[in-house]
C-alpha cells in the first residue's frame, strides 16, 4: 500500500508535501497549453465521431436509390423462425420501390442478381460474382429446369467451360466436379446465371445492394406463416363476426396446408360459440355476468363450460361468465349467430366433407364436426354419401353417422334407406345412428330388421342400437330375441343379450 | 472475593433457568422427533409458550410455521386462528420482537418451504412488514433476494414483489424498473414477471423498451429473447392501455414477438384486436419483386 502511494506521488498525480507544489503548478499550466492545442483537433474529430456513432447506432436505413426505408429485424427472429433480412418500413410515393409495388411491412430475405450470358467473359464474371460469399448460384440452361450449383469449399472449381459469342454453349465438363454431377451436356446453351444472396442484417443489406444492383434489383420476400397461423387461431378464440369471411377466404384459397387447417378449426370454434347464442343472450338481456344455473338450459351450460366460457356452481346454483372472454363475448354473440345462421358455413362444410374435394382427413373431420353442431337438414344427403363411401376412412364414415345422429329426426328416413341398401359397415353405422336418434319410426324399423337378420355382426349392432332406445317395445323385442336363442349356449348374440339386460337392470336401479 | 463471584454466577444461572421457556423447548424437541402427530402436539406447546413471559419471538414464528387448519374441526376458534392470515400475523409478531433476524429468515428461509400455506403465510407477514414495519429494510432484502444467484430466492422475491406491487404500485414499480438493468439475465427475467403480476400500467413504457431492444444494432443493447418474450406476457397480464402496445408489436413486421403478442391479445379478448389481426392475414405471401432502376 505504501509503495503504491509512493509511486503515485513520484508520478505527481497526488501532490504530497509542500515542496512539490510550485513544480506541479508549472506542470499543470503546461498541460493546459497542450490541451488547448488538442482542442483544435477535437473540433474536427468530434463531429466526425458523432456522425459515425449516430449512423452506426441506427437500426433503420433510407435507401436513396430505391427510395425506401428499411429496418433491421429482431435478431432472434433468425433463431425462432429461421428468418433473416430487413423489413420495409416505408416507401416513398412514386419511387422505384413504390412503383414496383413493394409493400410496407414486407420482409426482404434475399437479393437476387441476374446475369444474362452473352459471352465467355459474361459467364466467367457471373460465376465469380455468384460464388462470392455463399458458394452457390443457379444456372439456367435453355430448355432445362434451373440447376443449383453449390461448392463445398470456397475456391473449389465448378468444372464448366463455355465458348461462343451471342449464344454461349458448354464446351467442357471436368469429371468429379459439381458440374459433372448435374444434368449438363456438352453444347447446352447457357442463358443466365442467377445468384440468390441471403440478407442477414442491415449492414449486409447495404453491402449487397451496393454490389449487386446495376440496372435492376430483385428481392425475394418471406411470409411469416407462424404469424398468420397465430392470428387465425386468435380470431377463432375472439368470437368476432368480422373474422368469418377472411377465414373462409384463407380456407378456400390459401395453398399453405397448416394455415388452412388452423382456419377450419377456428371456424369450427366460431360455430360452436354461435350455437350458444341463446344462453349468452340470457346474460346479455339481463345485462349481468351471473345467473342462477337452474334458469339456464343444462346442455348449453355444459358446452359453454367445456369451451371455458363460464363456470357452474351447482351448490350455489350460479353460472358465472369467465372474464375477460365470457363477459366480453355476450356482447358479440348475437352478431356471430346471425352471420353463421345465413348458412354459408354449412354449405362450405358440406362441400369439404367429400374426399374428392378435400384430401386432408383432418379438415374433413373438422367439417363433419361443424355439420354436427349446425345440424343443417340440407346436409343429410351429403353426410349419407360419406357414410356409404367405401373408399373413405372408417373413422370418418363413423363421424358422418354421428353428425346425422345430431341432426336427429329429419335424418331417420335417409338412415333407414342407407341401412337397407348398404354394406356391412354402412349398416353398422346407420343402425347405431338410428339407435341414437330413437323415436318410433327408427325403433320399429330396427326391430323389424333384427327379426329378419341372419348375420351375427348385424344382429349385435341392432341389439346394441335397440338397447340404446330402451323403451318398453324395445325391451320386449330384445326379450323375444333372448327366448329364441335360449338353448344356444355358444351363441354370441345370447351372451351379448345377457350383458345388455344386466346393464339395463343396473340402469333402472 | 471468591464468594462474590460464586454468588454472581449463581444469580446468572438462575436468570438463565428462568428465561428458558420450557414449552418452547418441548415443542422444538417434538418437531425434531419422529413421534406421531408431532406437529399438532408441538403447536400446543408453542401456544402455551406464548403465555410465558420469555422467548416469545421464536414461539410466535414457530406457531406461524406449524399451526395448520388440518388439526382442527372447521369453523372453530382454533381453526380460525390457524388461517393463513393469522399465521402470517404470528410470523409478523416474531418479526416485531426481533426485526433483523426474522426478516432475513422470512425472505430467505420461510418462503422456500414446499408447503403452499407456509409460503402464503410468509407473504402475509411480509405484507404486514411493508405496512407496519421497516419498509426500507424489507425492500432492500427483497432486492438482494431477486439479485441472488439462487433461483429459489429470485423466484420467491419476484412473487413477493409482484404481490406487494398490487397494492403499492407507486413504490414497487420504480424499484422493479430499475432492476431491469441488472446484469443477471435470470434476475431481469424475474423482474419482468413481477411487473406482469403487479399489473400496473406504469410499467408499460419500461416493458415496451425491453421488447423493442430486440432490433438494436449492437448486441449489448439487445435484451435476451426469453426476457423479451416474458415482457410480452407481462403486457398481456397488465391489459388495459397495454393493448395498443401489444397491437404495435403485432404490426411491427420485423418483430420476433408478433406471435407472442397475438397470443396475449387473444387471451385478453379485446374487440380492438380484431382489425390488426385481420390486417396480419392480408400480408403478402412470399414472392419475388423486381425493381427497375433508372
Amino acid at each position: 500500500m505504501w509503495r503504491f502511494l509512493l509511486i503515485k506521488s513520484k508520478v505527481g498525480l497526488t501532490p504530497f508535501g509542500a515542496a512539490c507544489k510550485p513544480k506541479l503548478a508549472m506542470k499543470w499550466e503546461g498541460e493546459k497549453m497542450e490541451r488547448f492545442d488538442k482542442l483544435r483537433y477535437l473540433m474536427f474529430i468530434l463531429p466526425l465521431l458523432a456522425t459515425i456513432v449516430g449512423l452506426g447506432c441506427d437500426n433503420q436505413y433510407y435507401d436513396e436509390r430505391l427510395q425506401m426505408q428499411v429496418q433491421q429485424l429482431d435478431s432472434d427472429l433468425k433463431d425462432r423462425w429461421s428468418t433473416s433480412g430487413v423489413v420495409v418500413l416505408d416507401t416513398t410515393p412514386n419511387g422505384p420501390a413504390d412503383k414496383a409495388q413493394l409493400e410496407r411491412g414486407e420482409l426482404i430475405s434475399y437479393v437476387i442478381a441476374e446475369y444474362p450470358i452473352r459471352s465467355t467473359s459474361d459467364f466467367n464474371n457471373a460465376i465469380k460474382n455468384g460464388l462470392d460469399e455463399d458458394n452457390n448460384f443457379v444456372l439456367y440452361l435453355k430448355d432445362k429446369p434451373p440447376l443449383r450449383i453449390s461448392l463445398r469449399r470456397q475456391g473449389d472449381k465448378v468444372g464448366l467451360s463455355v465458348k461462343g459469342n451471342g449464344t454461349v454453349r458448354v464446351e467442357g465438363i471436368r469429371p468429379g466436379t459439381p458440374a459433372a454431377n448435374a444434368d449438363i451436356q456438352i453444347d447446352d446453351v447457357v442463358e443466365k446465371i442467377v445468384d440468390e444472396r441471403k440478407i442477414y442484417s442491415l449492414d449486409d443489406y447495404k453491402k449487397t445492394i451496393r454490389k449487386l444492383t446495376k440496372q435492376s434489383v430483385t428481392f425475394r420476400t418471406t411470409e411469416l406463416i407462424g404469424v398468420k397461423i397465430a392470428a387465425v387461431s386468435a380470431l377463432g378464440d375472439l368470437g368476432d363476426v368480422r373474422a368469418i369471411e377472411p377465414l373462409v377466404d384463407i380456407f378456400r384459397n390459401n395453398t399453405e396446408l397448416s394455415l388452412r387447417k388452423t382456419s377450419i378449426s377456428s371456424l369450427q370454434r366460431l360455430v360452436e360459440l354461435s350455437v350458444l347464442n341463446q344462453l349468452f343472450q340470457q346474460f346479455q338481456r339481463a345485462n349481468v355476468n351471473q345467473l342462477p344455473a337452474d334458469s339456464l338450459q343444462a346442455q348449453h351450460l355444459e358446452s359453454a363450460a367445456i369451451l371455458g366460457l363460464l363456470t357452474v356452481d351447482r351448490t350455489e346454483n350460479t353460472a358465472t361468465l369467465k372474464a375477460p372472454f365470457g363477459t366480453q363475448f355476450r356482447h358479440r354473440s348475437e352478431a356471430l349467430y346471425q352471420k353463421i345462421n345465413e348458412g354459408q358455413l354449412a354449405e362450405l362444410a358440406q362441400e369439404y366433407i367429400q374426399i374428392g374435394v378435400e384430401p386432408e382427413q383432418e379438415i374433413r373431420r373438422a367439417c363433419l364436426a361443424i355439420l354436427g353442431t349446425l345440424k343443417p337438414v340440407s346436409a343429410i344427403d351429403a353426410l349419407v354419401a360419406v357414410l356409404e363411401n367405401p373408399t373413405e376412412i372408417p373413422g370418418i364414415r363413423f363421424q358422418a353417422g354421428i353428425a346425422l345422429r345430431q341432426i336427429g329426426e329429419p335424418a331417420v328416413e335417409a338412415l333407414i334407406a342407407a341401412f337397407e341398401s348398404g354394406d356391412t359397415s354402412t349398416k353398422d353405422i346407420a343402425a347405431s345412428a338410428l339407435g341414437g336418434i330413437g323415436g318410433t319410426q327408427a325403433r320399429d324399423r330396427l326391430i323389424k330388421a333384427l327379426e329378419n337378420a341372419s348375420e351375427s355382426a348385424i344382429q349385435l349392432t341392432l341389439v346394441d342400437a335397440i338397447a340404446q332406445i330402451g323403451d318398453a317395445p324395445s325391451i320386449q323385442a330384445l326379450e323375444r330375441q333372448r327366448q329364441q336363442y335360449q338353448d344356444d349356449d355358444d351363441s354370441g348374440i345370447r351372451i351379448f343379450l345377457d350383458e345388455v339386460f344386466k346393464s339395463l337392470a343396473q340402469k333402472s336401479m | 472475593m471468591k464468594k462474590i463471584w460464586l454468588a454472581f454466577a449463581l444469580v446468572l444461572f438462575s436468570i438463565g433457568c428462568g428465561t428458558q421457556n420450557e414449552n418452547l423447548a418441548k415443542g422444538k424437541e417434538l418437531i425434531k422427533s419422529d413421534k406421531r402427530r408431532k406437529e399438532e402436539r408441538a403447536v400446543r406447546e408453542f401456544k402455551l409458550a406464548l403465555q410465558q413471559p420469555t422467548d416469545n419471538a421464536e414461539a410466535h414464528y414457530l406457531l406461524g410455521l406449524y399451526n395448520s387448519q388440518e388439526f382442527y374441526e372447521p369453523h372453530t376458534t382454533d381453526w380460525e386462528a390457524a388461517s393463513i392470515a393469522e399465521r402470517g400475523k404470528q410470523m409478523f409478531l416474531a418479526y416485531q420482537a426481533e426485526k433483523g433476524k426474522y426478516l432475513e429468515r422470512l425472505v430467505f428461509e420461510t418462503l422456500r418451504d414446499d408447503d403452499l400455506d407456509i409460503q402464503n403465510a410468509a407473504l402475509d407477514a411480509l405484507k404486514r412488514v411493508y405496512k407496519q414495519g421497516d419498509q426500507k429494510r424489507l425492500l432492500s432484502q427483497l432486492q438482494k433476494a431477486i439479485k441472488s444467484s439462487d433461483n429459489r430466492d429470485r423466484h420467491n422475491a419476484h412473487w413477493v414483489l409482484g404481490n406487494l406491487g398490487k397494492d403499492e404500485p407507486d413504490t414497487i414499480v420504480p424499484i422493479l424498473v430499475k432492476l431491469l438493468e441488472h446484469r443477471r439475465t435470470e434476475t431481469r427475467l424475474n423482474v419482468v414477471k413481477a411487473l406482469g403480476e403487479v399489473g400496473s400500467e406504469k410499467a408499460i413504457p419500461a416493458l415496451a423498451a425491453v421488447i423493442e431492444s430486440g432490433s438494436a444494432k449492437w448486441e449489448r443493447d439487445r435484451e435476451e429473447p426469453e426476457v423479451r418474450q416474458l415482457a410480452v406476457d407481462a403486457l398481456g397480464k397488465i391489459g388495459g392501455t397495454a393493448v395498443p402496445e401489444l397491437v404495435k408489436i403485432v404490426q411491427n413486421k420485423g418483430s420476433s414477438l408478433r406471435v407472442d403478442a397475438i397470443r396475449a391479445l387473444a387471451v385478453l379478448g379485446d374487440e380492438k384486436v380484431v382489425e390488426p389481426l385481420l390486417d396480419a392475414l392480408k400480408e403478402q405471401s412470399s414472392r419475388d419483386v423486381a425493381i427497375p432502376l433508372n
